[in-house]
């Protein structure tokens, strides 16, 4: 009933192969997409935008890009943090050498960079998958961080070894840097993300994500088929990285302000995993749902007890946000062990046939 | 996913409310580390910060008839949560106390357009007492490049530097890397070798590779910029290796009794360089015993009120207590804001009078911050392990600031250059 598709009818291909063939999920989207672009900014706190709203969009958009890695095309990496800061520091010295250029362009540049860092990171897959893949990848990762700290010229010899970033302007508005409103910094960031999202929910549904898929679900026969096994992997080790280094740029220019090489360190690497996991592997929507859960309701959870009006130790409460996150990974996971992307579509299925079951 | 974000929205929106309704108070909220990996030094930290304002509540009613409202927001030593609590507490906070290098950092740029003051007592980034440049930040009484002076002046008084070899054992972090440029300077004037051994973030326990190191090179001394677990390892590591104790130096966040109580008797002759001391005498351990752990508010325990973090805790509530104090004198008023805070953060004068005033007899050297000053200068002492916990092993100790003048000079025009559009605050005139 709620989303009743009788009557929709499709009689072209183009509408039975378009983006919404349900016209409740285009309602839907749209709902959101008009949240995301005016209701939140209009409603949204200063600390709304800097804990909730810029995190979320930022950690989806670095899930988003180890998905396709991982998700879409069965190569798994650990060195996803590396890559972020590949395209952080990229985005640094750009800027500083050519403080000319517009911001949105550096970002969208620097993840050039970490594209070509993780094509040449990812070469090995040629040779070898699964967990020994995994372990080549987290070489990146030391390697990488490593390289962040001895380096000095990445950091512009800053004696503190961390980076800063500094006021950037675009046509007359701080876009970057502590003069920078979070407002203005949310709409660059949901423009970004936007844009990459539309871009691989395309990719995806292409040619180029077909031939991913193949290659995840079985190589020997992918390649039977006559697909070019380097190249499929290598395109999604190379989009996969640019996505990534766009949403490391992004963590450091749009949000955090500042970066020291240990940010870019394995525990980053893991969260990323853990949002596209929960979220759903060969999903694009689960890497959103992946991270208002594991960005966006701790967060939550530590306001809950302020708002009740319960007074409980500050240290109190940050254990028990532990516990409360960690047991709803576990029971998401029992749930459903493809992800929060897999529950809802589980629940739109049942929607469909509401009320009558079989 | 409408779900989701709805009840976050609610709770955003419950939160704001919740926090508007509290006022009449002075809000200094602490962001504070009682989890994660460095809880174990930040536990007698906050402790000794919490209890101290506890008692000016119990005793004095607060300051100045206006109660302290030092409310904790933990983070875990994670610079991502250290953004979300400062982001969380500004609204009403007439001050902020980051406590991690790395979140000092972070909020750094932020509280120059907030407008509110960081106070980062003896951690931070060590330009920031160049008050001129730095307006809201305060390292106050000593940063980390007086620190490095003090220590390789007591080494002085020990005989002649002139072609020694010191070890800069440090973490290799922004933290461990800030006394760098003072040391590499010292080094020159004074004619000693420094050799910088990093230890790195995922081998701070396992320190076997620095210390074979460290044995090959034959150092006359060894400077510790340790933090956390890596002292312990290192302090059981040079005992290990037999590295005479009394040639080990560590900065102040390196003198931990629970570090060193570890190795006992075998850590005798370390020393720790320090701007703060446990005088269990002071009128002030009595007045926290009487108000505030007799009446079963404190979180803390005998022995952990014996060590130097949970005394210097102490200090640095009293530092913050100063400037209020001083504040709320100058405009007449018991409810001062942010910018107030500023100015009484600049005018603090701890004069011995007023430190036996406060009840801190012997637990901090004075010191007199001003506009332009914003560390203060207080000095400190070398602190020793005698086996059982530290003493006093030398006078006090003032850092020679003239030497290093040029370097703030130009650490905090670059600072500023890099970020501009920095305000600075023209009217100090030094």
């Amino acid at each position: 009933m709620l989303y009743r598709t009788a009557g929709q009818f499709k009689t072209t291909y183009e509408a039975d192969q378009a983006l919404f063939p349900v016209r409740q999920d285009a309602i839907l989207l749209g709902v959101i997409l008009l949240c995301a672009w005016v209701i939140f900014p209009l409603t949204a706190s200063e600390f709304a935008f800097q804990t909730l709203l810029i995190p979320v969009l930022i950690y989806s958009l670095a899930a988003l890009g180890l998905n396709i890695l991982t998700g879409y095309a069965g190569q798994l990496s650990l060195g996803t943090a590396a890559f972020m800061g590949v395209g952080a520091y990229a985005c640094y010295k750009l800027i500083t050498l050519m403080p000319w250029m517009n911001p949105i362009v550096a970002i969208l540049l620097s993840g050039v960079f970490s594209a070509g860092v993780g094509v040449a990171f990812g070469i090995p897959s040629l040779r070898i998958k699964g967990f020994y893949l995994a372990i080549a990848t987290l070489a990146a990762q030391f390697f990488l961080v490593w390289l962040f700290e001895k380096w000095a010229w990445l950091y512009n010899y800053n004696a503190s070894g961390a980076i800063q970033v500094p006021n950037l302007e675009m046509f007359g508005v701080y876009v970057a840097g502590p003069q920078a409103s979070s407002i203005v910094q949310y709409y660059v960031v949901l423009f970004i993300v936007c844009l990459l999202t539309m871009l691989c929910i395309n990719l995806t549904r292409g040619t180029l994500g077909r031939t991913w898929k193949a290659t995840r679900d079985m190589d020997i026969a992918a390649e039977l088929i006559g697909i070019n096994l380097m190249r499929s992997k290598l395109t999604a080790f190379a989009i996969s990285s640019y996505i990534v280094g766009v949403a490391g740029a992004l963590f450091v220019f749009m949000w955090r302000g500042a970066a020291e090489p240990n940010l870019f360190d394995i525990p980053l690497s893991f969260r990323i995993l853990f949002i596209a996991i929960i979220g759903g592997l060969g999903s694009i929507m689960g890497n959103y749902l992946g991270a208002i859960l594991i960005v966006g309701l701790p967060v939550v959870l530590n306001l809950l007890p302020n708002a009740l009006g319960i007074s409980i130790d500050s240290a109190l409460v940050e254990h028990l946000n532990i516990m409360i996150v960690g047991s709803l990974i576990v029971f998401f996971l029992i749930v459903e062990p493809h992800g929060l992307a897999q529950l809802w579509r589980l629940i739109r299925e049942k929607m469909i046939l509401w009320p009558f079951p079989h | 996913m409408k779900h989701f974000t709805k009840l976050a929205v609610a709770a955003v929106v419950a939160g704001v409310t919740a926090g508007a309704a509290m006022a009449q108070e002075l809000y200094t909220p602490n962001l504070s580390y009682r989890t994660g990996p460095f809880a174990a030094t930040g536990i007698p930290l906050m402790n000794g910060q919490a209890d101290y304002m506890t008692m000016l509540n119990e005793r004095d009613g607060g300051i100045g008839g206006a109660k302290i409202n030092f409310e904790e927001c933990e983070t875990g030593y994670s610079t991502e949560k250290g953004v979300e609590c400062y982001e969380k507490t500004k609204g009403q906070a007439i001050v902020t106390q980051p406590w991690s290098t790395g979140i000092t950092l972070q909020v750094l740029p932020k509280t120059n357009v907030d407008e509110i003051p960081i106070l980062a007592s003896g951690y931070g980034f060590s330009p920031m007492m160049d008050g001129e440049t730095f307006q809201w930040a305060f390292n106050t009484p000593a940063g980390y490049w007086d620190g490095a002076d003090m220590i390789i002046q007591y080494l002085e008084s020990q005989g002649s530097l002139e072609g020694k070899k010191i070890v800069h054992l440090h973490l290799d972090h922004p933290f461990g890397k800030e006394p760098l440029p003072v040391l590499e300077k010292l080094a020159e004037e004074k004619g000693f070798e420094l050799v910088p051994i990093p230890v790195g973030l995922k081998e701070m326990q396992n320190q076997s590779a620095q210390w074979l190191q460290i044995r090959r090179e034959r150092p006359d001394y060894v400077i510790m910029w340790g933090w956390g677990a890596m002292n312990a390892g290192a302090i059981t590591e040079a005992v290990k290796t037999k590295f005479p104790m009394e040639n080990f130096i560590g900065v102040w966040w390196a003198g931990h009794d629970a570090d060193l109580k570890i190795v006992g008797e075998d850590g005798k002759g370390y020393k720790s360089i320090s701007w703060s001391f446990p005088n269990a005498e002071a009128p002030v351990i009595a007045d926290i015993k009487k108000y505030v752990v007799d009446a079963g508010l404190t979180k803390s325990n005998p022995e952990e009120m014996e060590g130097v973090f949970y005394n210097r805790g102490i200090i640095i509530s009293a530092i913050l207590a100063e400037g209020i104090r001083k504040a709320q004198e100058e405009y007449g008023t018991a409810e001062i804001d942010a910018s107030q805070l500023r100015w009484g953060l600049e005018n603090i004068d701890m004069t011995e009078a007023r430190i036996d005033e406060l009840g801190l007899t012997g637990m901090v050297p004075p010191f007199k911050t001003s506009c332009s000053d914003h560390t203060g200068k207080s000095g400190g002492w070398m602190l020793e392990w005698d086996g059982e916990k530290f003493v006093k092993a030398s006078d006090h100790l003032v850092p020679n600031t003239e030497g290093y003048a040029d370097l703030i000079a130009s650490s905090a025009a670059e600072y500023a250059e890099a970020n501009q559009p920095w305000p600075v605050n023209e009217n100090c005139g030094g």
